[in-house]
């Protein structure tokens, strides 16, 4: 059975043009909803981003004693650099450390002078591949020969992680909720476009159009609406990221969920892929119904 | 052409609309199928288009037995089989032109095919002047002729009419009852369910007359009231 082209592109267009105004609601409805998953996994992506700058933050510090000899100090950093899990490490000196000591009560002399650079104790500030790892890795050097005291804040630690793994997993589901939504949206708007027109459907059939003949230009009516939809959802999208990232460039905590350009450039392919999918397969079943012979 | 052999059609509810009716119509013949409202003539002409499946007998169209026809050949029994209603079934949003086009478009014809075909047969039903109108621009009568137009472009075997004259004034349907005389006369066969006494009187042609669901007459060159 062959389906001619042209007849496919003239009848789409010239439906596309007679109904517009359920064309119009279609779009509208596909834009708008996709509008809302796109920002909803933008934002996850944002999140995403910023909780890696703050794990990237997370480190440690290992205190030595002030009387541990150059061999265990040596000992210690040796391992920490042999250690996979660990990113970096700085070794701050008896020296550095009484001066930072000095800077930090500059207000209080009596207190500055308390101290002497002997009595300070060296550290090593150790940066782990991942947050999780601080424990780890401070539990094995809790007992080293020389080691005083191994620092981190644990709890703050688990609470950040538990937080973003609450929040990221929170806007997966919005997004999917919106998602099925937008879906159901969209399929019923393409189902009254269609019911609208049974009497069309009903004609086609009576002088013997096969069910595919009638099908597709419906569906490609479908994925022109998809697609139109959700090239409007991505430039709504992009032009409030733009929008939004502007408006919070110098704010410092706000920085770090800027998205990059290919981020929101993937979820545009994301949406228009969705848009495509939901227009043409819904349409597809949407006029099924009213094909039963 | 068309056999009906013992077809028993009941609705849900045990309405039965048709009781074991036989018939044989041969290719050329012109038919009335007569009754009144409910008597069974639109579930006959259903049955045919396989719009409705019977519940008991067994119905041939064009040589075909359509119970052993699978859905997907549904649409093929169609092309063998124009269609004319009481309501004419235009495309409300297409021209006269496209809409006769239409039919020959989605059989699959050629471009060429179809720019010479419709304008032939639109000249034969006596249109050729309203190819670009829509038809809510076209009386009654008109519009039945555009309908007619697109059952019979692709020349079928068969012809069926559901009250093809139920909305028209008298003259009205005169005119389309010679269009149907003219069509049958190319040799095709045409069924036409009716309750437009004037209309069977006047051809006087062969008569089914359907009553409850049972076929009560069929006559050779009937009229309407023959027994009632």
């Amino acid at each position: 059975m062959a389906i001619k082209l042209d007849y496919v592109a003239r009848e789409t267009f010239h439906n596309l043009k007679r109904n517009f105004l359920m064309t119009s609601a279609a779009v509208l409805t596909v834009a708008v909803s996709l509008a809302l998953v796109g920002g909803a996994l933008l934002l996850k992506r944002g999140v995403d981003k910023a909780t890696l700058q703050w794990r990237g933050g997370v480190e440690l510090s290992i205190f030595m004693k002030p009387d541990s000899s150059a061999t265990e100090s040596d000992a210690v950093e040796r391992e920490l650099r042999a250690m996979p899990e660990v990113k970096r490490i700085k070794y701050v000196s008896q020296q550095a450390a009484h001066r930072e000591f000095q800077e930090m009560f500059k207000n209080s002399p009596d207190f500055q002078e308390s101290l002497t650079v002997d009595q300070m104790p060296p550290s090593y500030r150790v940066v782990p591949q991942q947050a999780e790892q601080v424990e780890l890795i401070g539990e094995r050097f809790k007992a080293r020969a020389g080691v005083e005291e191994v620092v981190y804040a644990k709890d703050q630690i688990k609470a950040l992680l538990k937080f973003t793994r609450i929040l990221q997993l929170m806007l997966w589901a919005v997004a999917l909720v919106l998602l099925l939504a937008a879906s159901m949206l969209i399929l019923n708007t393409i189902r009254m476009a269609i019911f609208a027109r049974r009497r069309e459907v009903a004609v086609m059939k009576l002088v013997g159009a096969t069910n595919w003949f009638i099908r597709i230009p419906f569906m490609f009516e479908g994925l022109f609406q998809g697609i139109a939809g959700a090239a409007a959802a991505f430039g709504v999208v992009w032009i409030l990221r733009n929008f939004a990232q502007h408006a919070v460039r110098n704010v410092e905590l706000f920085r770090q969920f800027a998205v990059s350009t290919t981020d929101v450039a993937s979820t545009g392919v994301f949406l228009v892929f969705v848009g495509a999918m939901v227009g043409a397969v819904g349409s597809a079943f949407a006029v099924t119904r009213f094909l039963d012979v | 052409m068309i056999r009906l052999e013992n077809v028993t059609k009941a609705y849900k509810g045990n309405v039965v609309a048709l009781r074991d009716v036989s018939a044989d119509i041969q290719k050329g013949e012109f038919v009335f199928l007569v009754g009144a409202s409910g008597s069974g003539k639109s579930t006959f002409i259903r049955l045919l288009l396989k719009e409705e499946r019977p519940n008991s007998g067994r119905i041939w169209v064009a040589g075909k037995e359509i119970a052993h026809l699978s859905n997907w050949k549904v649409p093929y029994l169609r092309r063998n089989i124009g269609c004319v209603f009481q309501d004419f079934k235009l495309l409300p949003n297409k021209t006269v032109y496209e809409n006769v086009a239409f039919a020959l478009e989605v059989i699959g014809r050629p471009k060429h095919v179809v720019e010479s075909q419709v304008p032939q047969i639109l000249d034969l039903v006596g249109l050729a002047k309203k190819h670009d109108n829509l038809p809510n621009e076209l009386s009654g009568g008109e519009q039945q002729r555009v309908s007619i137009a697109r059952a019979f472009v692709n020349r079928p075997l068969i012809l069926l009419a559901d009250e093809p004259t139920g909305n028209l004034d008298p003259s009205t349907s005169e005119g389309i009852m010679r269009l149907l005389d003219r069509i049958n006369r190319t040799g095709t066969t045409v069924v036409m369910a009716t309750h437009d006494r004037s209309v069977v009187d006047a051809m006087r042609r062969r008569v089914i007359e359907l009553d409850r669901g049972t076929l009560v007459r069929d006559q050779v060159r009937g009229v309407y009231g023959a027994y009632t």
